[in-house]
């Protein structure tokens, strides 16, 4: 008696059945499976963002620096940067590194004031850093040396300007004094965070120090790592190897150590886990049902076959392997379709910019779903186990039953 | 010539007759000594706050009451101007463009991240015509007797409410000020800790500013050098040359 | 159509398991969609009612050039005669509450404070015993207690307090400008610490008593808006407007804004909001539709031998089609009534005990004006709507199927397994 075969001919031979339960159990598949990746997605891109344009992964700067933020301290800054980037360079660990001066600038254009945020940097880093030509809407990248700026395409419609015109900005230098600039604007930048691309007014770190007055330096070295090294152990590694008088002030942080943007990332992992475990319950319940459905459908059929001389454990067990043959069916299904949907999508993107009007939340504009492997495996096991496990409740108490009984129910 | 004429009268008058002179007169006479044909001044600014000290250097060129234009020479402001005219205030910016108008809030914020504001340097407008003046009696500032004068806002534009000065009896300088907050707090103190004689007037020439209310920041200002009465370009104080 | 309603509750009862078991899908479903709606409504009520408890009232009487310059928190536009426009309501019985807002420098120093040091904010100066008749700023204090007239002293955040190291009995100094343009100080000692569930007056607003910024900003009176509470249910557009045309003939020039006017920002962000979490809703529902369609899917099928069965015995398709429709909407009805019922377990829960997000978020701004404690609302419309939802998906679906079986002959049918 062999019952993997009985099994599958009895999906083949209900094959309407065997189609219906195997759809209710893709369908609840391919939700996790696509919901699963699109709150991945969502994750990571929350996570890149806040590496990208706010932290790092690893964060030198001035170690009073934080501490007097809110006064935008310039004068905590990062002297002789030069050096401290080939150091920091040549740790292996490192992919790319970021300097930056972050300053508050009044915007003055035709007697009316705007409030924006300068960043000084050097483009040739940018373009890799923060794959800043992806992100030209118009123009092309300030030159080194030159009054040049990349405007938030958000601000620029805000101020009025394009690509072409002239803006001056104001600012506090670095020894407290005043001092304005004109720039000009040579392109638009698309940034992907709405709250940057509303105020960010990108400028050759050189021109920035000067109007600044701050020499030579930065407020900032973001770094990016290669993939698959600790953080937690390069920032210890970097914060050893740097020991050298000057660096000695500086405090080196991974942006899991700085509250409030890892502190946002946790907190939205625990809402996306939320959620999920919520498609988890409804998908459940949808093969739970199904599954149930199909034996109770042929208490008919257990009668017969306990007739014919079938135990009660085999009667069990066949019905066990036929869930879980429509469960593998089903799920591996449902598997296919959720990658199905998500591939592409995870190339075009969803578009979020009407839903995230006037939030300050860190999320793109555009959200690119990625494959969450882990999840869509996890999905795929459970549903199996969920249908298989499913089928023992009414085909154990049916088995139960004498045979007679069974057959007379119908 | 008639204007030392009438002040070298009036320093053999006043000594003999201290209490019989009125308030206005008093101020009259400050207002006369610390205003100038023309000037210009050779100075710097010390400022000290939390994060430390700095120093500001700056040449000056005043007309009358309503007419400075400041011109800043360290590294640090480096060819930042500052123009007051009767009615505006604008700062030029040698990177910049565009001449900017400093009005409304901006007003508010600190020259430079000193203790003065904007505001401080506008209202040319005579003493006289923006306070109620009386004289309180005579105290001794740094060992040289004083005037004491208190001064109550009658024009609505100012930002003081209230004001004290202690001008000195002899030079008609004044040698401290207290200026008031509506109720009566002490906002800013000014020291005048030195006074020279320029071109046969007498002239301050390092003055402390301090913020008493947040208390952790003072300005100092230095003159380093004076030329009085000397010719200037009329044009200097005008918006077209700013720019220059 | 008697027989028929016999026959479809006979099959409901007959096939139990089956029914219970697609209704239970059903009721999954809908219970969940029930819980979430409760939840989402409930933090946006309550933000509404933070709103309106801590932040605009109902409505608003200001000046009509004050809007325009909102944001400068100007002295300028102000109500001279707040008594004319307090009595003219005190006469229509509206609790009125006359308010005067404006920016200033809060000025602490070391000892007791941890550090020297400033920053700017938005003072509200308040009558103490009109403003709880209004506002219900009154219940929050939680340390120290609640302004009494005439006196100086402030009372602060919690938030606010935390960050400054702060403790009743501190000094604090408000630097501002009177009316006048004057530049004017204001000691004030910390009589109390509120803390708001409203984060957005948690974070940056003070309060004064009104007679003392009155005396110190040089009002004469006057006062920068009077803060209106009107009845719950009333539509607070139209009341609004209303009492702009009838205050017109007591104090001329005056705006009635209504707090939907006041707090067009959070009402332009939660309109946001609330399409991404319908998405959600819907996502809910598709995966419920999902479920039932394929047990009635599957149990027309299960059946399709019983179909030609009643076609042999001579009933008309239509009437096939009406008792297979009938036991659907039974099974509809069960489901549906059971995800009522889960509905309302779950929302009571949320709504009676709620879910305290406080540790999770911080003092981080989300938007919405509600903090700690997130908690459901009652939302029967969408019990309604659920329920209603469940019993057409049922039929409609039962409908499809039906019509393919019934395409088939009888033979067919009968030899069908």
């Amino acid at each position: 008696m062999k019952l993997y075969r009985i099994a599958a001919r009895n999906i083949r031979r209900n094959r309407r059945r065997s189609v219906l339960s195997c759809t209710a159990i893709a369908a609840a598949v391919m939700g996790i499976v696509f919901f699963s990746s699109y709150l991945k997605g969502m994750q990571s891109d929350l996570e890149k963002n806040i590496v990208t344009y706010y932290s790092g992964e690893i964060r030198v700067q001035h170690a009073d620096y934080e501490r007097y933020d809110y006064l935008n301290p310039l004068h905590l800054r990062i002297e002789g940067y030069r050096e401290l980037i080939r150091e920091i360079e040549a740790h292996e660990a490192v992919a790319l590194l970021s300097p930056r001066i972050r300053f508050p600038a009044a915007v003055y254009r035709d007697e009316e004031t705007y409030h924006a945020w300068g960043v000084g940097v050097d483009f040739d880093r940018e373009r890799e850093f923060q794959n800043l030509d992806a992100y030209l809407a118009e123009g092309r990248i300030p030159y080194e040396g030159r009054n040049e700026a990349l405007l938030g395409i958000g601000l620029a419609k805000e101020i009025g300007v394009g690509t072409g015109d002239k803006i001056t900005v104001m600012t506090t230098t670095m020894r407290r004094g005043t001092n304005a600039v004109t720039f000009l604007v040579t392109g638009l930048v698309r940034l992907p965070v709405q709250q940057l691309n509303g105020s960010w007014i990108l400028a050759p770190v050189d021109r920035v120090q000067r109007f600044l007055r701050m020499g030579d330096s930065v407020s900032e070295i973001l770094i990016k790592l290669k993939d698959g090294v600790s953080v937690e152990e390069t920032a210890r590694e970097l914060e050893a190897g740097l020991g050298t008088e000057q660096t000695r002030e500086l405090s080196i942080k991974t942006w899991q150590e700085e509250n409030t943007s890892y502190g946002f990332i946790k907190m939205a992992g625990m809402v996306y886990n939320f959620i999920s475990l919520f498609f988890f319950v409804l998908a459940s319940s949808v093969i739970v049902n199904t599954t149930m459905m199909v034996v109770f459908e042929r208490v008919r059929e257990i009668g017969t076959i306990g007739a014919l001389g079938m135990t009660r454990g085999e009667i069990v067990r066949l019905f066990f392997l036929e869930a879980l043959y429509l469960g593998v069916i089903g799920s591996g299904i449902g598997v296919a379709l959720g990658i199905g949907i998500t591939v592409p999508l995870s190339f075009t993107g969803i578009d979020l910019s009407s839903a995230l009007q006037g939030v300050s939340f860190e999320v793109s504009n555009r959200l690119y779903p990625s494959v969450n492997p882990g999840l869509t495996a996890l999905a795929f096991v459970y549903s199996v186990a969920v249908a298989g496990l499913t089928s023992l409740i009414p085909s154990t108490r049916a088995a139960r039953i004498e045979p007679v009984e069974a057959l007379r129910s119908i | 010539m008639k204007r030392l004429v009438i002040t070298a009268l009036m320093l053999i008058v006043i000594p003999s007759s201290v209490f019989a002179v009125s308030a206005e007169e008093i101020i009259r006479k400050l207002e006369e000594n610390t205003v100038f044909e023309t000037s210009r001044v050779d100075g710097d600014m010390i400022i000290r706050d939390r994060f430390g000290t700095k120093k500001s250097s700056f040449i000056s060129y005043s007309r009358g009451t309503d007419d400075m234009l400041v011109e800043f020479t360290s590294v640090e402001e480096e060819g930042m101007k500052i123009l007051r005219t009767k009615d505006e205030l604008y700062l030029f910016f040698p990177e910049a463009e565009e001449t900017i108008r400093m009005q409304g809030a901006a007003l508010k914020e600190s020259v430079i991240g000193s203790d003065m504001s904007y505001e401080d340097m506008t209202g040319g407008k005579g003493l006289l015509a923006s306070y109620n003046v009386t004289l309180e009696g005579t105290e001794e500032v740094g060992g040289y007797p004083c005037y004491r004068v208190g001064m109550k806002a009658v024009r609505r534009d100012v930002p003081y409410y209230s004001q004290t000065m202690w001008i000195d009896t002899t030079l008609f300088i004044y040698r401290r000020v207290h200026k008031f907050s509506r109720s009566g707090k002490l906002l800013k103190n000014i020291t005048i800790s030195e006074i020279r004689e320029v071109s046969g007037r007498q002239v301050p020439v390092r003055m402390v500013l301090e913020d008493t209310v947040k208390g952790n920041s003072s300005t100092e200002f230095i003159v380093r050098g004076m030329k009085i009465d000397i010719p200037l370009d009329p044009g200097i104080f005008s918006l077209e040359e700013l720019s220059w | 159509m008697k027989f028929l309603l016999r026959l479809a509750w006979k099959n409901l009862s007959r096939y139990r398991k089956r029914t219970i078991i697609t209704a239970a899908a059903l009721a999954v479903g809908l219970g969940a969609y029930i819980f979430m709606d409760s939840w989402i409504l409930g933090i946006e009520k309550e933000s509404e009612r933070n709103l309106v408890w801590y932040e605009t009232s109902s409505a608003r009487a200001l000046d009509d050039g004050y809007w325009e310059q909102k944001d400068r928190l100007p002295l300028k536009y102000t109500i001279d005669e707040p008594e004319a426009v307090l009595g003219w309501l005190a006469g229509k019985k509206i609790p009125a509450a006359p308010r005067t807002v404006f920016g200033g420098e809060l000025i602490m120093h070391k000892d007791p404070f941890l550090e020297d040091g400033s920053l700017t904010l938005r003072v509200l100066a308040i009558d103490p015993v009109k403003d709880d008749t209004v506002f219900r700023l009154k219940e929050t204090i939680e340390a120290g207690r609640y302004l009494e007239p005439g006196e100086e002293k402030i009372l602060i955040g919690a938030w606010l307090a935390a960050d400054l190291g702060a403790e009743v009995g501190y000094p604090l100094t408000v630097v501002t400008r009177t009316r006048d343009g004057y530049y004017q100080t204001i000691d004030v000692e910390i009589a109390g610490i509120f803390n708001c569930p409203n984060p957005a007056i948690n974070k940056g607003t003070v309060f004064i008593p009104l007679d003392t910024a009155d005396r110190y900003l040089e009002m004469n009176g006057a006062v920068t808006e009077i803060n209106l509470r009107l009845p719950e249910r009333e539509d607070a557009d139209a009341l609004a407007a209303a009492l702009e045309s009838d205050l017109a003939g007591v104090a001329p020039g005056l705006d009635v804004k209504s707090w939907r006017d006041l707090a067009e920002d959070y009402l332009a962000f939660a309109g946001m909001k609330k399409s991404a979490s319908n998405i959600i809703l819907i996502l809910v529902f598709i995966i419920a539709a999902v479920g039932i369609s394929n047990t009635m899917i599957m149990a027309i099928n299960e059946r399709t031998k019983e179909l030609g069965m009643m076609r042999a015995l001579g009933m008309k398709d239509s009437e096939i089609r009406l008792a297979f429709l009938l036991e659907a909407g039974g099974i509809g009805f069960i489901g549906a009534v059971m995800g009522v019922v889960l509905g309302v377990v779950l929302s009571y829960w949320i709504v009676s005990r709620g879910v305290d997000m406080g540790g999770l978020i911080g003092d981080m701004d989300i938007g919405y004006r509600v903090h700690g404690l997130f908690r459901g609302a009652w939302h029967p419309e969408a019990m309604v709507t659920a329920f209603i939802f469940g019993i057409v998906l049922t039929v409609l679906v039962s409908f499809l199927s039906t019509g393919r079986a019934l395409r088939r002959g009888i033979a067919d049918s009968l030899r069908y397994s």
